[in-house]
C-alpha cells in the first residue's frame, strides 16, 4: 500500500453502471501521485473516458454511478459532489472532443474557466497573460470565434480554459484525438509545461499509446473495465505486449490483450 | 395617392408597434430556449400569473404602481427559485422532452394559483397611457398610432439592451452563454448549472411581467393572455428560437405582416385573417430556413 499523502488520486476497485444495468467498469484501480503525469491507456470503449468522469463526478450526467469501490482525491472521499464543487476542490477535466464554446470567442472561452473564482478584472487579465505564455498560438487568434478554430486550436482552448480554474490536477480526455502529429506533439510539450512549472498532476485517458507514454510517469493500461497491467512508462514502452498490441511493433495480426494472455497460459500449460 | 400611401404607412408602423408586443413575449421564450434548449410552455401562464399578481397588488391592497411593480417582479423571482428548486434540479439528468412536458405542467399550476389567489374576473389594467393615437403624431405626420403601441416599442427597444449588456459584459451572462452553447462543457470547467437556471428563469419572469402590463393594458388581464403568448411561436420559428434579436425582429415582421396582409388581402378570403397568417409565414421558414433569421446555425468547420 503506498502512502495516501504522496498521491492525489487514488481509485480503488471501482464498478460502474449506467442505466443501473451496463456495467461500464468492473474494477479499475489507480493511483496518481502528486506531480505526475499518468497515463491511462485502452481501445475505445475500454473505459478510460467512464474512469475519469467517475472521478470528475460528471458521471452523474449521464445517468451513471459509481456502484462499488472508492475513490479518494486530495484527502476528499469522492462521492456525492457535483462537478463543480470538484472544480472548486481543484480538479478538472477537459472532456473528450474539447467542446469549446463555439460561439464565444477564444479569450471569452478561456475567461470562462475562471467562473468558479473570484477574480477582479485586474485578476482575470493577469491570469490570461500567464495563460498565454504556454498557448502562445491562441493570443494571436484571441477575437475569433472558437468554432472557427482548427482542432488543435480548440484542444488549446480546451486546457487552457482548464488552467484558468487553477487546477491541482487535470483529467485530459484524448487530448490528441484526430490531430496531426506536430499538433500531437505540441499539445503534449504544453501538457508537459503545465505539468513542470504550474504543478499540476495530470491523468491522461489516450489512445495515442506511444506519445502518451512517452509523456507520461506511469501508466495503466485497461480493457472491458479491468486494468490488464500497468507500470512505469518506461517499462511499458519496452514490454513485448504492449508493443505487439499498442504500439503495432509486430509481424502478427490484431490482437486483443485477452489473447495474448490466453496464449501465454497456453504455452505456459505446454511447456 | 398620397392619402393611399398615409393609410399604408399607418398600417405598417401600426403593425410593427403591435409586433414589439410579440417580441416582448417572445424574448421570454428566448431566455429560457437559451439556457435549457426546451420550449417553454409555461411562459403565457408566467404572462398571466405575473400581471395578475401586479394588478391584484394594486387594487386588492392599494399599493402604489411602483411599489406593486417591484413586489410582482420579485414574486417572478420567487417562481423562478422554486422552479429551479422543484422542477428543473430534479430533471437535471432528463431529457429535454421531459423537461418540455414539465412546463406544460407548470403553466397549469401557474394558471390555478393565480387564479386561486386573485380570483377569475377581468382586471383592468390602467398603466396611464391610453390605447388611442397620440394627437401630435396624427396632427403633425398625419398618421394615427397608439400611445401604448409606442411605449411598447420603446419599452421592447430598453429591455433588448438591456439584455445585451447583461449577456455581453457580465460574468453571469458569459456563464449563460457557455451554459447555452454547452452546459456539459461548462459545468467540468465549475459554472453551476443552477445559478444560471435560477437566473434565467427569473428574468424570464419579469420579462413576462413586463409584456403582461403591455397586453393587460390593452386587452384586460384576462385568462386568454396565456392563449396570446403562443402568438410567439411563429415569431419564433421566424426570428430563431436562440437569438434575442431574432425575437424583437421576428415580432416585428409578424405584427407587420399579418396587419397588412389583413387590411389589403384579407377581403378577398372573408377577413380576419390575421389570427392565421403568421403561421403560414411560419410554415414557409420552417420549410426554407428552419434555424430563422437569427438563430444559431451549427457551426462546421471545414
Amino acid at each position: 500500500m503506498s502512502n495516501s499523502s504522496a498521491n492525489i488520486l487514488d481509485i480503488k476497485n471501482i464498478e460502474v453502471r449506467y442505466d443501473d444495468v451496463i456495467l461500464a467498469l468492473h474494477d479499475v484501480s489507480l493511483i496518481v501521485p502528486k506531480g505526475k503525469v499518468v497515463a491511462l491507456l485502452g481501445a475505445n470503449g475500454a473505459g478510460k473516458s467512464t474512469t475519469l468522469k467517475a472521478v470528475s463526478t460528471m458521471l452523474a450526467s449521464e445517468r451513471g454511478k459509481v456502484t462499488n469501490g472508492s475513490i479518494e482525491y486530495d484527502g476528499n472521499t469522492i462521492n456525492k459532489q457535483t462537478p463543480s464543487q470538484m472544480v472548486g476542490l481543484g480538479m478538472v477535466q477537459v472532456l473528450e472532443g474539447r467542446r469549446c464554446f463555439g460561439h464565444l470567442t477564444v479569450e471569452e472561452n478561456i475567461i470562462s474557466g475562471a467562473y468558479s473564482r473570484k477574480l477582479s478584472k485586474g485578476d482575470i487579465n493577469q491570469e490570461l497573460d500567464k495563460i498565454y505564455t504556454y498557448f502562445i498560438r491562441l493570443k494571436e487568434r484571441r477575437k475569433s470565434q472558437a468554432a472557427f478554430t482548427s482542432g488543435g486550436e480548440q484542444q488549446m482552448i480546451a486546457v487552457a480554459r482548464a488552467m484558468m480554474a487553477k487546477p491541482k490536477m487535470l483529467l485530459l480526455d484524448e487530448p490528441t484525438m484526430g490531430l496531426a502529429p506536430q499538433l500531437v506533439a505540441e499539445i503534449f510539450n504544453i501538457v508537459k509545461e503545465l505539468n513542470t512549472k504550474e504543478g499540476v498532476s495530470i491523468l491522461l485517458a489516450e489512445q495515442n499509446t506511444n506519445v502518451a507514454l512517452k509523456n507520461s510517469d506511469y501508466g495503466y493500461i485497461i480493457e472491458t473495465g479491468r486494468v490488464m497491467l500497468d507500470g512505469t512508462a518506461q517499462s511499458l514502452l519496452n514490454d513485448d505486449k504492449v508493443k505487439e498490441l499498442y504500439l503495432g511493433i509486430s509481424k502478427k495480426g490484431r490482437k486483443n490483450f485477452r489473447d495474448v494472455l490466453k496464449e501465454e497460459s497456453l504455452t505456459k500449460r505446454s511447456n | 395617392m398620397v392619402d393611399e400611401l398615409l393609410f399604408f404607412m399607418e398600417v405598417l408602423v401600426g403593425g410593427l408597434l403591435a409586433g414589439t408586443m410579440y417580441s416582448l413575449v417572445a424574448l421570454g421564450f428566448v431566455l429560457i430556449f437559451k439556457a435549457s434548449a426546451t420550449f417553454n410552455f409555461s411562459q403565457g401562464a408566467m404572462v398571466f400569473f405575473s400581471v395578475l399578481a401586479f394588478c391584484g397588488f394594486m387594487q386588492d391592497f392599494n399599493i402604489p404602481f411602483v411599489l406593486a411593480f417591484i413586489l410582482a417582479a420579485l414574486l417572478m423571482v420567487v417562481v423562478g427559485l422554486c422552479t429551479e428548486r422543484l422542477v428543473l434540479r430534479p430533471l437535471m439528468n432528463a431529457s429535454e422532452d421531459t423537461v418540455l412536458m414539465a412546463t406544460i405542467g407548470l403553466g397549469y399550476v401557474l394558471e390555478g394559483l393565480a387564479q386561486a389567489a386573485w380570483g377569475v374576473e377581468v382586471r383592468r389594467l390602467d398603466l396611464g397611457i391610453g390605447d388611442f393615437p397620440v394627437p401630435w403624431i396624427a396632427d403633425n405626420l398625419k398618421l394615427f398610432i397608439s400611445a401604448l403601441d409606442i411605449t411598447a416599442g420603446l419599452v421592447a427597444a430598453l429591455m433588448i439592451i438591456g439584455l445585451f449588456l447583461l449577456f455581453k459584459y457580465t460574468k453571469i451572462g458569459l456563464g449563460l452563454r457557455a451554459v447555452a452553447d454547452d452546459a456539459g462543457a461548462a459545468s467540468s470547467i465549475g459554472i453551476p448549472l443552477k445559478h444560471i437556471m435560477l437566473l434565467v428563469w427569473s428574468a424570464a419572469g419579469v420579462v413576462a411581467l413586463v409584456a403582461g402590463c403591455m397586453w393587460g393594458a390593452r386587452a384586460g388581464v384576462q385568462f386568454a393572455l396565456v392563449d396570446l403568448a403562443l402568438k410567439a411561436l411563429p415569431v419564433l420559428i421566424i426570428g430563431g428560437f436562440s437569438s434575442i434579436p431574432g425575437a424583437i425582429i421576428g415580432g416585428l415582421i409578424i405584427g407587420a405582416v399579418e396587419k397588412v396582409l389583413e387590411v389589403y388581402i384579407g377581403p378577398f378570403f372573408g377577413g380576419a385573417i390575421e389570427g392565421w397568417a403568421p403561421y403560414v409565414l411560419a410554415i414557409f421558414f420552417l420549410l426554407y430556413r428552419p434555424e430563422g433569421l437569427f438563430g444559431e446555425k451549427i457551426i462546421r468547420r471545414v
